[in-house]
C-alpha cells in the first residue's frame, strides 16, 4: 500500500514552545492510522498540521517536511484552499452550521463551484448515504441540523466533509462527545469509508485505537515515541513508554 | 472542654436579609421613574384625545395648529422616512465595518478601530447637528441646487442620522459575529473555504439575529434623536411627494416637540397634542425595543441555548389554535402585498384608484394561489403534511429551484424599484425605469462574472473594499473633529472661557455655560450615582430572577431606550410646571440624573458581574455575609470598570441638551447665579442656540463646539487611561 502522506522531521512551536518535536511517519492509503497518547502529547496539534488548521494560530511556526502524493503540503506556492479540500477534518464536538440539512451539504460543493442544482441534490444524498445518514433524515433534509442528536450531527459533519469528494479525512477525537451507541456507530461508519479514503483519527481512547486502526502512532511530550501496525503496538510494543502507557501505568 | 459557639441565627432578621430588602428598594425607584414619565405624559395627552379623538389625530392628513388640525401622520411619516434614509445610509456600511473589525483586521488594531467607534458614540447630538448644519447641509445645496433651495432636507437629516447610528450598529454588530463559534469558522475552513467564503457563507448568516437587533438597536437611537434632526430636516411637517423625495423638508416627532414645545400655551389641545406626539414615540420606541428584545432570544435559540419554540411570539402563537395563527400570518401577507401596491401605485392614481388596484391585486393573488393549490391536491402532488394553510408553508411547499427563481425576480425587481425611485427625482419616468432595469442587468452580469473569479482574488478584492469602508468610517470621524477645531480652535482664549457673554451670547466669553454645565453634571452625577450603583449591586449581586427583578430590568431597558427629549417633557411637566420652580438648575440636574441612571446600572451590573464567582466563595466560606463581600471584596475588584463607566456617563450627561432645554438653561446670563432654583447657560444648549439662530459669528459657534467636544473626549482620553490603569492591576 503507498504512503499517502510522508511526514519528516516535523516540528512546530507556538511561540517559544515546541509542541512537536522530530515527527516522522507515512499515512497509508486507505488504512485507519490512530494517534494515541495522553493529552498535551501533541496529537491534536499533529493531526491539525496534516490540513493545515494550525494557520489558525498566530504564534504558529512549522518547520521540516509533510509531503502529499509527494508534494510539500507546506510548500511555498502550495495552496492551503486545495490542501483543505483534498485533506477533511471531522472535529472532537459536532459542529454542523446553524442552517438545514441540505444546506450544510451543499455549501462545500457550493463553494467549490458547483452550481447545477440536480447535481447538487445527488451530492446530498450521497454525502448522506456514505455517512449511513439518509434513512434517518431523508424526509427532513429542509430542517436545521441543530436539531439532530449528537451522533446523527456528527455524522452530518461526516458528510459534509464527504461532499467535496476528499482523500484523506482526518478526525481529532470525533466520538469523545458521544453516547457509547453513536460511538459504535460511527466506528461501524469509519470502517465502511476506509474502503474509499484514507482516515486518520487521533482517540484518547486506546480500545477504540486498537478496535478500529490499522496503524497507530503512540506520543509523548510532542515526540512520537513508537509507530507501527496497531496489532504490534498493542501486543508487543517495542518501547517500555508505550507499554505501560497501553497497560495503563501512566496516562 | 471548650465552649462550641452556637450556630443558631440570633434575632429574628439575617442581616443579610435586611440589607437585600433595601437594596431592592432603591433598585425598584426605576420602575416608579418610568411609571411617572409615562403617566405624565399620558395624563397630559388624553385633552387632546378627548377634544380632537383618536381616530382624527391619525387620519387628518395635515398639522397646523393654527387652524386647529392636528393630523399626527406628516410628523410620525417624518420619524419614519429619516430613521428609513439613515438606515439605508448605516446599514451597508455599519455591517461592512463590523465584519471588517470582527474578521479582517488584525489583533492589534481591533482594540483600536473599537475605540474609534466608542468616539463616534460619545460626540454629543448637538455637535453633529451643528457640524450638519454648518458643513453638510451646504455641501448638498452645492450638489443639488435645483433640488434644494436651503439645503435643510430629509437627505441631510438622514445622512446625519446614518453617521449617529453607525457606532450602535457597529458594536452590536461586531459583538454578534465575535459570538459566532470558532467550530464554525473551523468547520468551513477545513473544507477549503476561503476565509472571505466563510464570513459570507457561514459566520454572517450564523449571526443575522445579532445583526439584525443591531440595526433595530441603532433604528431606536435614530427615531429618538432630536437635536441633529431638529437642525438639519428643514423643520416642515409635511409627507415627501412623492413618498421618496429625499429633497422634501420633514419634521420627525422629536424636532417637532423640541422646536413646538416653547411656543405653546400650557393646557391647550395643541399643548395637549404635543405630548399624545409623545406618546407615539414613546410608543415606538417600546416597539423597537420589543422587537430587539425578540431578536436576542432568536440568536440564543439559533445557538441551541433556547429550545425550539421558546421565543415571546412562539408562546403567543401556541397558546391560539392553529386557524386563528393561519388567519393572522396570511391577513399580514396579505396586508403587506396590498400597500407595496397602494405605495408604489400612488404616483399616478389617487388614493381610492391606488387601494382598489391593491385590493385587486391582492385578490388576484389570493385566488391563484388556491387554485395552484387545488390543482396539486387533485394530481396527488401534495406531500404527507397535507395542504398548505398560510402563505410560508405554501412557499415552503414550492420546489428549490422555484423558490430560488421567485427570490432572484423579487431581488431584481427591488433593484428596479430602488434605482427607479432616486432617478425619477432628477429624470423622467422611461429614463429612470430604463436605468433601473440597465442596473438589474449589469447585477445579473456582474454575478456570473463572479462566480468565474478566482475564489482567493474574490477574497482580496472583498477585504480591500471592507478596508476601504472601514477607512471611510474613520475618516467621517476625523473630518468631523478636525474641521470643527480647525476653525474654532483661534476664538477659544482665555477671555472665551473665562468672559460673560456681551451682546445676547453674539460676543464675549462663554464662562457661565462652562460652569453651568459643570453644575448640572455634578448635579445629575449626585443623584444618578447613589441610586445607580445600588441598582447596579441588586441586579448583581442580590437578585434571583422573579417577577419584581425581571421588571426591573425591563424598566431599566425601557429608560435606556427613552429618547432624550422625553425625559425634557417629563422634567418641564413635573419641575417647571407642577412644582413650580421654572428653568432651575435643580429641575435640570434631576432630569438629566434620571436620563444618565440606566447608564450607571447597566455598568455597575456588569462590572459586577465580571469579578470571578472564586474571589466570591473565598469570602463567603469565611464567614463574610454577603454585604461585606460585595462591599470589601466584588466591589474593589470591580473598581476600575464602574469609574471607567461613571466617567464615560459624565461625557454623556455634558453633552445632551434636549432634558435641559425646557428644565434648566437661558441663552444669556450675565452673572453666575446662586441659588439652585435659578436657571443656568450650558455648552450644549449654547451651541445650538448660536448655530441656530444665525446671529453670531461662526468663529463663535465653532468656539462653543470646540470647548464641548475637548470636554467630552477628554472623558473618554480620562475613561481609557483608567481602564489601562486597573487592567494592569487586576487579572484573570
Amino acid at each position: 500500500m503507498t504512503n499517502v502522506i510522508e511526514i519528516e522531521n516535523l516540528n512546530l512551536w507556538y511561540g517559544d514552545h515546541q509542541a512537536l518535536k522530530d515527527i516522522t511517519i507515512p499515512i497509508k492509503g486507505n488504512k485507519v492510522t490512530a494517534l494515541i497518547g495522553p493529552s498535551g502529547c501533541g496529537k491534536s496539534t499533529l493531526i491539525r498540521c496534516i490540513n493545515r488548521m494550525n494557520d489558525l494560530v498566530d504564534s504558529c511556526r512549522v518547520e521540516g517536511s509533510m509531503m502529499f502524493h509527494g508534494e510539500n503540503i507546506y510548500g511555498p506556492d502550495t495552496d492551503v484552499i486545495k490542501v483543505r479540500k483534498k485533506i477533511g477534518m471531522i472535529f472532537q464536538k459536532p459542529n454542523p452550521f446553524p442552517m438545514s440539512i441540505r444546506d450544510n451539504i451543499t455549501y462545500g460543493p457550493k463553494i467549490h463551484g458547483v452550481e447545477d442544482e440536480d447535481e447538487l441534490e445527488r451530492i446530498v444524498v450521497d454525502s448522506l448515504k456514505k455517512a449511513a445518514l439518509w434513512e434517518e433524515v431523508e424526509d427532513r433534509l429542509d430542517s436545521s441540523a441543530m436539531a439532530l442528536s449528537g451522533g446523527q450531527q456528527q455524522r452530518l459533519c461526516i458528510a459534509r466533509t464527504l461532499s467535496v469528494s476528499p482523500e484523506i479525512i482526518l478526525m481529532d477525537e470525533p466520538t469523545s462527545a458521544l453516547d457509547p451507541i453513536a460511538t459504535a456507530k460511527i466506528e461501524e461508519l469509519i470502517d465502511t469509508l476506509v474502503k474509499e479514503f484514507t482516515v486518520v483519527i487521533v482517540t484518547h481512547n486506546m480500545q477504540q485505537a486498537s478496535r478500529i486502526s490499522d496503524y497507530t502512532g503512540f506520543m509523548y511530550l510532542g515526540e512520537m515515541i513508537e509507530f507501527s501496525k496497531t496489532e504490534k503496538l498493542f501486543t508487543r510494543p517495542s518501547e517500555q513508554l508505550t507499554e505501560r502507557y497501553i497497560t495503563g501505568r501512566f496516562g | 472542654m471548650t465552649e462550641t459557639e452556637s450556630i443558631r441565627m440570633e434575632g429574628r432578621f439575617h442581616t443579610d436579609t435586611v440589607t437585600k430588602y433595601f437594596l431592592m428598594g432603591i433598585a425598584s425607584i426605576a420602575i416608579s421613574i418610568v411609571f411617572f414619565i409615562i403617566l405624565f405624559i399620558f395624563a397630559n395627552s388624553t385633552d387632546a384625545i378627548r377634544d380632537v379623538g383618536i381616530v382624527k389625530l391619525f387620519t387628518t392628513p395635515r398639522w397646523a395648529p393654527g387652524e386647529e388640525l392636528f393630523g399626527t401622520v406628516p410628523i410620525i411619516s417624518g420619524t419614519l422616512a429619516v430613521t428609513a434614509g439613515a438606515m439605508i445610509i448605516a446599514v451597508p456600511i455599519g455591517v461592512s465595518a463590523a465584519i471588517f473589525i470582527s474578521e479582517v483586521a488584525p489583533g492589534r488594531f481591533k482594540t483600536i478601530l473599537k475605540s474609534v467607534s466608542e468616539v463616534f458614540a460619545g460626540i454629543p447630538s448637538v455637535v453633529y447637528g451643528f457640524f450638519g448644519l454648518m458643513y453638510l447641509v451646504p455641501v448638498l445645496r452645492d450638489l443639488f441646487p435645483d433640488k434644494l433651495l436651503l439645503g435643510s432636507s430629509w437627505l441631510a437629516g438622514s445622512i446625519l442620522l446614518g453617521i449617529m447610528a453607525l457606532p450602535t450598529i457597529i458594536s452590536v454588530s461586531e459583538d454578534a459575529l465575535n459570538a459566532v463559534p470558532r467550530s464554525y469558522r473551523e468547520a468551513s475552513l477545513a473544507m477549503g473555504a476561503t476565509k472571505w467564503e466563510t464570513t459570507r457563507k457561514v459566520v454572517t448568516p450564523a449571526a443575522v439575529s445579532g445583526i439584525s437587533t443591531a440595526i433595530i438597536l441603532g433604528m431606536g437611537r435614530a427615531i429618538g434623536e432630536t437635536m441633529a434632526v431638529m437642525m438639519v430636516c428643514g423643520n416642515t411637517p409635511i409627507v415627501p411627494d412623492p413618498f421618496y423625495n429625499v429633497f422634501s423638508g420633514i419634521r420627525p416627532i422629536t424636532a417637532s416637540l423640541a422646536f413646538e414645545m416653547s411656543y405653546v400655551v400650557v393646557g391647550s389641545t395643541y399643548y395637549s397634542a404635543l405630548f399624545f406626539l409623545a406618546l407615539v414615540l414613546m410608543g415606538m420606541v417600546l416597539l423597537v425595543s420589543l422587537v430587539s428584545k425578540m431578536m436576542v432570544s432568536r440568536t440564543r435559540k439559533r445557538f441551541g441555548e433556547v429550545k425550539e419554540g421558546e421565543t415571546v411570539l412562539h408562546k403567543l402563537a401556541s397558546k391560539l389554535p392553529v386557524s386563528v395563527v393561519n388567519g393572522i400570518k396570511n391577513g399580514v401577507w396579505a396586508l403587506v402585498l396590498f400597500t407595496v401596491v397602494l405605495i408604489a401605485s400612488k404616483p399616478w392614481l389617487n388614493v381610492l384608484g391606488a387601494a382598489v388596484l391593491g385590493a385587486a391585486v391582492t385578490a388576484f393573488s389570493i385566488s391563484v394561489a388556491l387554485l395552484w393549490i387545488n390543482k396539486l391536491e387533485k394530481e396527488g402532488r401534495l406531500g404527507a403534511d397535507g395542504r398548505p394553510l398560510n402563505a410560508s408553508e405554501f412557499f415552503e411547499m414550492l420546489s428549490t429551484k422555484t423558490k430560488a427563481r421567485i427570490r432572484r425576480a423579487l431581488g431584481l425587481l427591488a433593484i428596479v424599484v430602488l434605482i427607479y425611485m432616486p432617478v425619477s427625482l432628477f429624470y423622467d419616468d422611461v429614463t429612470s425605469v430604463l436605468s433601473g432595469i440597465a442596473v438589474a442587468a449589469l447585477f445579473v452580469v456582474w454575478k456570473r462574472l463572479y462566480r468565474k473569479v478566482d475564489s482567493m482574488r474574490a477574497q482580496k478584492v472583498a477585504h480591500t473594499g471592507l478596508m476601504l469602508v472601514m477607512a471611510v468610517t474613520i475618516g467621517i470621524l476625523l473630518v468631523i473633529i478636525v474641521r470643527i477645531f480647525v476653525e474654532g480652535l483661534p476664538t477659544v482664549t482665555w477671555e472665551f472661557l473665562t468672559g460673560f457673554p456681551e451682546d445676547a451670547g453674539r460676543a464675549g466669553g462663554i464662562y457661565p455655560a462652562i460652569v453651568g454645565t459643570l453644575k448640572l453634571v455634578a448635579g445629575a452625577m449626585i443623584i444618578a450615582l447613589p441610586l445607580g450603583i445600588i441598582s447596579g449591586i441588586y441586579l448583581a449581586e442580590y437578585s434571583k430572577d422573579t417577577p419584581l427583578t425581571r421588571t426591573i430590568r425591563n424598566c431599566i431597558d425601557i429608560l435606556s431606550g427613552t429618547p432624550s427629549i422625553v425625559f425634557g417633557l417629563f422634567g418641564m411637566t413635573v419641575f417647571v410646571i407642577l412644582f413650580g420652580w421654572g428653568y432651575s438648575l435643580i429641575g435640570g440636574c434631576i432630569t438629566l440624573g434620571f436620563m444618565i441612571l440606566p447608564v450607571i446600572i447597566r455598568t455597575t451590573e456588569e462590572a459586577l458581574k465580571a469579578v470571578p464567582q472564586e474571589l466570591r466563595e473565598g469570602s463567603l466560606a469565611m464567614g463574610a455575609t454577603k454585604w461585606q463581600t460585595t462591599v470589601k471584596v466584588v466591589l474593589p475588584a470591580a473598581f476600575g470598570s464602574v469609574i471607567t463607566g461613571i466617567i464615560l456617563a459624565i461625557g454623556r450627561a455634558a453633552g445632551e441638551t434636549a432634558p435641559i432645554m425646557f428644565t434648566a438653561v437661558v441663552a444669556f446670563q450675565s452673572k453666575i447665579p446662586k441659588s439652585i432654583f435659578d436657571p443656568v447657560m450650558a455648552l450644549p444648549y449654547q451651541l445650538y442656540y448660536l448655530s441656530t439662530e444665525g446671529i453670531a459669528p461662526p468663529g463663535m459657534r465653532s468656539g462653543v463646539a470646540v470647548v464641548l467636544l475637548s470636554l467630552v473626549l477628554s472623558m473618554f482620553v480620562l475613561a481609557s487611561i483608567v481602564r489601562y490603569h486597573y487592567n494592569k492591576k487586576f487579572k484573570w
